[in-house]
């Protein structure tokens, strides 16, 4: 049994969802959502749960992940409900959820709170540049240095812990309510090792890998959505151009590199970048289909912030094979700016997460239905 | 004079003629005593049929004809009215069923569905030669109208028949008119007072010349018929009561509704502190303070609603739904929300009925955060008491039927509309009921508003939940009908009734225990007690005749002389 509670929709109202009240559980959206099925079905349930506000059962749902954002519910909601920014903000629920540091939260619901941490991060870039007296060699050499540990540190002291607890929310917290009470031999899991991994032997987290590595390169089922295949394509080659620039420029050293093939390859991924994400802009400028209708500062901070980057990298190498990057030392310092509020914000704390909980969800999401079977 | 008959045998278009062979049928009547002519044809009611039978009666001077068809539901009135048309009585027509008797209960036998349908004509035959013409009775109606109970039906009734100029006497049991609506706050839809809505029934009724408002009366006798009734109302004053006779040509009721009053334990009524109804409610919250909501010293911050109590019932009773309460509760809540913005409301439902433009008001409540739990009809909520709060629980179809909990502060019972306790109306105007204890209408769709009783029309809630719109609707079609009875002076009844022979009859009250429409009564003839059937009553049902010791009764246009005609041609 859960207790309704109406001050999770007042606070999910922060997140996004300002109209999902207005549902009359007609369930239109979950007929038309084509990635919705009879085992996952959604969004309506998630619109329900909200609704009551049962965050117990909303923690530990995988389906605002399952949701690649269409918006054909909303646009076929007789009650303009908007069950798909619901999901969308359920995303932004969850993922303040999973951070243990609350920063997430802080800076979803706030506006202000984000301009600041963005302000802080550009004095302290600019300052520490002035105090190694604007030396491009020295600070262009540091910021090398500064990507590499920045990635690592983020990973293993936010986003790591954060997956954790997102397992810990979705496979471990509820497979022990389903054994309370029960003593540890009583259960139907058939070792010690699997009820510590929340009922799903070991085995089965080995073979869904797979899975996981596929939808984490591929984003296959976005494909699910009709007349999609232009949105995940590029999205495909945006996150497949992503994660090279950042290999080539965090361990191929792309701005120091004398080799042709690296610097040719960084110039077309980091194009990627910023081509890609320059209609993504737009079309949230335009806002004529239903995803890019409702930005939230989340939302542009993730798109300005990745085109900046394409941008900057590209025009820093650019410069650096004109030889004019030190009389135009700002460039750099630009770039570093974006890269490091990117990599300090946006990455832990900001839209940049979707691509790791969107791909464990799915990978979750195979484990609890293998181990079902 | 010996009967000139034309006999029409229709095909139906097949209907008939595919299992009865109408041509023999013909063959074999055509010969028959008083048969001046007989016919087929392929639709009987068809607009040339209809010339053609108008033309053979005027040529050939007919004095009867019969119709062999379908069943004389369908299609008397129009036979009747061709006969009329042709210069012919129309009880001189007769009619013989041979569709739904011959051809569609024998389909798997055509000799006998033919060898039938050939006796039901000879027998209808029969019937023709032994008809004879009748006149409509006719009798004097008065100009007037009783309307007993003056809600927001009965004022709208009063005012709309005094308009046309009828006399009209508005009967109130109450010392105030206005009955449920004065008690209303926002009606829906429309944002309008149930007291402001009085008010202006008020003004309208004032500027009526023909209405006499009687208040603190109530009717205790009624006696006569339709154009013809004289009740007797006694009339509570402050020196006791007097008696007073009124007579009317028809009487309209409009005696509404009760709120239903929840059983004690029922949710909790009456045994957890604040759990009350919706109309509890609304007195408390009409007289509730601007700034905080107390009740029973108690700050409210959050209030569940439980819809359908007392209405929709799976185990009682009451298995309609009250129409009125969805809406009105919704209302209410938006009503709390208006004075009190931050108030929760819970809505406990079996599922939303603000229908037509009352769904307007459902979506402003649902945008506005209120939250709807829909029950399950086997499931409904459990009540209790939890620290200093109300809990409600109940399985929640709309969360995959699991089980969903709320807290509040006062409990509001959603109670549905019961007819009226006082049950004396319709005693006294043998007024029939339905199953759900509200009067009945004599068709729902056809002939909403009239009752079996002649001259009687029912109007608003007594005949079933209304909203004020409905209730209105039905006054004023109430009203028309009502109006029909007494416009002209003068009504014309079927002369088809029945009347007991005072030599034989020996009153032992068999007919009239029979009788379901009380046309019945004793009276002294040649120096004894004998039964005396009103005209004006008596609907010619036939019930009274088989109970006659005495074989006393005859029915007009089905003597013993016709019946016993038509049997000697069947058991042939
Ligand atoms: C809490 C509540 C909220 C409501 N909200 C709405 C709303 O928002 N919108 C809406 O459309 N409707 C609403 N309704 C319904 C509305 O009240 C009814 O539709 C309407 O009042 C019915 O009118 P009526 O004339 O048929 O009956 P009543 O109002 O019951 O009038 C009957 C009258 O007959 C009198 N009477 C009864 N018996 C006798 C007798 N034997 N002799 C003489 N007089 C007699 C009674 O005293 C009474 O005055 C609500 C009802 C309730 C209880
Ligand atoms: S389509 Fe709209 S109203 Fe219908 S269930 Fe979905 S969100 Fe609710
Ligand atoms: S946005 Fe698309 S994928 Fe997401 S719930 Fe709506 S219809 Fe389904
Ligand atoms: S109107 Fe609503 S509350 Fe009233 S009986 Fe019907 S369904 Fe129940
Ligand atoms: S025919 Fe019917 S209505 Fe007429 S007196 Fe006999 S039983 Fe009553
Ligand atoms: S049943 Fe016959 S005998 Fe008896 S009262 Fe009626 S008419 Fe007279």
């Amino acid at each position: 049994m859960s207790r309704i509670n109406p001050k999770f929709g007042k606070e999910l109202k922060k997140y996004g969802a300002t109209e999902f009240n207005s549902c009359y559980n007609c369930g239109t959206c979950t007929a038309v959502c084509s990635l919705s099925t009879g085992d996952d079905s959604f969004p309506r349930s998630m619109v329900r749960l909200s609704e009551t506000g049962n965050e117990e059962d909303i923690s530990a749902s995988l389906k605002p992940w399952l949701c690649y954002y269409c918006g054909e519910c909303s646009s076929n909601c007789p009650q303009t409900a908007n069950p798909g920014e619901l999901m969308m903000s359920l995303r932004r629920w969850l993922t303040a959820k999973y951070d243990w540091t609350g920063l997430s939260g802080l800076m979803y619901k706030s506006l202000p709170a984000t301009i600041v941490a963005m302000v802080l991060i550009f004095a302290g870039v600019i300052g520490y540049a002035a105090s190694e007296g604007f030396d491009a060699e020295k600070v262009m050499h540091i910021g090398h240095y500064f990507e590499m540990f920045a990635i690592a540190g983020v990973f293993g002291v936010i986003l790591l812990p954060n997956l954790f607890r997102m397992w810990y929310f979705v496979i471990f917290k509820p497979s022990r309510k389903k054994t309370a009470g029960k003593a540890e031999s009583e259960t139907e899991y058939s070792s010690r090792l699997t009820n510590l991994l929340g009922g799903i032997p070991l085995r089965v987290y080995l073979t869904s890998l797979s899975d996981f590595f596929l939808h984490m390169f591929t984003q296959k089922r976005a494909l699910g959505c009709d007349d999609n295949q232009k949105r995940w394509f590029e999205h495909f080659i945006l996150v497949i151009g992503y994660l090279t620039l950042l290999f080539t420029t965090v361990f191929l050293d792309w701005f120091s590199s004398e080799n042709m093939f690296v610097i040719i390859l960084g110039y077309l991924v980091s194009a990627i970048v910023f081509i890609v994400t320059f209609d993504f802009v737009t079309g949230r400028i335009k806002k004529n289909k239903e995803v890019s209708k409702h930005s939230r500062p989340s939302d542009w901070f993730f798109v300005i912030w990745l085109f900046l980057m394409g941008v900057t990298a590209f025009l820093v190498r650019l410069f650096i094979d004109f030889n004019i990057i030190e009389s135009n030392f700002w460039l750099y310092l630009f770039h570093l700016t974006i890269l490091a509020q990117w990599a300090l914000i946006i990455v832990p704390f900001g839209k940049w997460t979707h691509f790791l909980y969107r791909s464990f969800a799915m990978y979750f999401d195979k484990l609890q239905k293998s181990a079902a079977k | 004079m010996k009967k000139k008959l034309g006999i029409y045998i229709c095909a139906c278009g097949g209907n008939i003629s595919d299992y009865v062979d109408i041509e023999k049928v013909k063959d074999a009547v055509k010969d028959e005593d008083c048969v001046i002519l007989a016919k087929t044809t392929m639709f009987a009611c068809g607009d040339s049929n209809q010339k053609d039978m108008d033309a053979d009666i005027k040529a050939n001077d007919l004095s009867g004809i019969v119709v062999a068809s379908c069943s004389p539901k369908l299609h008397l009135t129009t036979f009747r009215a061709v006969s009329e048309r042709a210069g012919l009585n129309k009880y001189n027509y007769v009619h013989a069923n041979i569709r739904e008797q011959a051809s569609w209960a024998h389909s798997d036998n055509k000799t006998g569905a033919t060898e039938k349908a050939i006796l039901l004509v000879r027998a209808a035959i029969a019937k023709a030669r032994l008809a004879e013409s009748l006149e409509p009775i006719v009798i004097k109606s008065r100009r007037s109208v009783a309307v007993i109970g003056a809600g927001v039906a009965g004022l709208k009734a009063a005012i709309s028949l005094s308009r046309m100029q009828d006399e009209v006497f508005l009967i109130e049991r109450e010392n105030r008119i206005g009955g449920n609506l004065a008690n209303l706050d926002t009606i829906s839809p429309e944002n309008i007072s149930g007291k402001e809505l009085l008010i202006r029934l008020e003004e309208d009724l004032k500027k009526e010349k023909n209405i006499t408002l009687l208040t603190n009366s109530e009717v205790v006798g009624n006696s006569g018929n339709i154009g013809d009734f004289t009740l007797t109302l006694k009339i509570s004053g402050s020196e006791g009561s007097t008696t007073k006779d009124i007579k009317v040509g028809s009487v309209l009721v409009a005696t509404g509704f009760n709120s239903y009053i929840p059983a004690d334990g029922e949710f909790g009524f009456n045994q957890i502190a604040n759990v009350i109804t919706l109309p509890q409610f609304r007195d408390i919250l009409r007289n509730a303070d601007s700034k905080k909501f107390v009740f029973n010293g108690k700050v409210i911050n959050s209030v569940a609603y439980i819809y359908c109590v007392g209405s929709r019932q799976v185990k009682g009773e009451n298995k309609y739904c009250s129409r009125y309460c969805c809406t009105a509760a919704v209302q209410a809540s938006l009503d709390l929300k208006k004075k009190y913005p931050d108030i929760q409301n819970y809505h406990f439902t079996k599922g939303v009925r603000t229908y037509g433009k009352q769904e307007l008001i459902y979506k402003e409540s649902n945008s506005a955060g209120d939250i709807y739990i829909q029950f399950l009809d086997k499931k409904p909520p459990i009540v209790t008491e939890l620290d200093g709060a109300i809990s409600i629980k109940a399985g929640d179809l709309l969360s995959e039927k699991k089980e969903i909990e709320a807290l509040a502060d006062l409990v509001v019972l959603v109670t549905g509309m019961v007819p009226d306790k006082d049950t004396s109306i319709g005693s006294l105007f043998k007024l029939p009921k339905g199953r759900d204890k509200f009067f009945n209408e004599i068709h729902m769709k056809l002939r909403p508003v009239e009752t079996v009783i002649d001259g009687i029309t029912i109007a608003g809630t007594c005949q079933g939940p209304k909203n004020v719109m409905e209730s209105v609707n039905s006054a004023l079609s109430a009203a028309a009908k009502s109006h029909s009875f007494v416009s002209k002076g003068e009504l014309e009844l079927e002369p088809i009734v029945a009347y007991a022979d005072k030599s034989s009859c020996n009153w032992c009250n068999a007919c009239s225990d029979a009788c379901p429409f009380n046309a019945i009564s004793k009276i002294e003839a040649e120096g004894k007690e004998v039964a005396s059937i009103n005209k004006s009553t008596c609907k010619g049902c036939g019930m009274c005749l088989p109970v006659c010791p005495t074989d006393s009764i005859e029915l007009i246009s089905f003597t013993n002389k016709e019946m016993e005609s038509m049997i000697d041609v069947l058991a042939q």
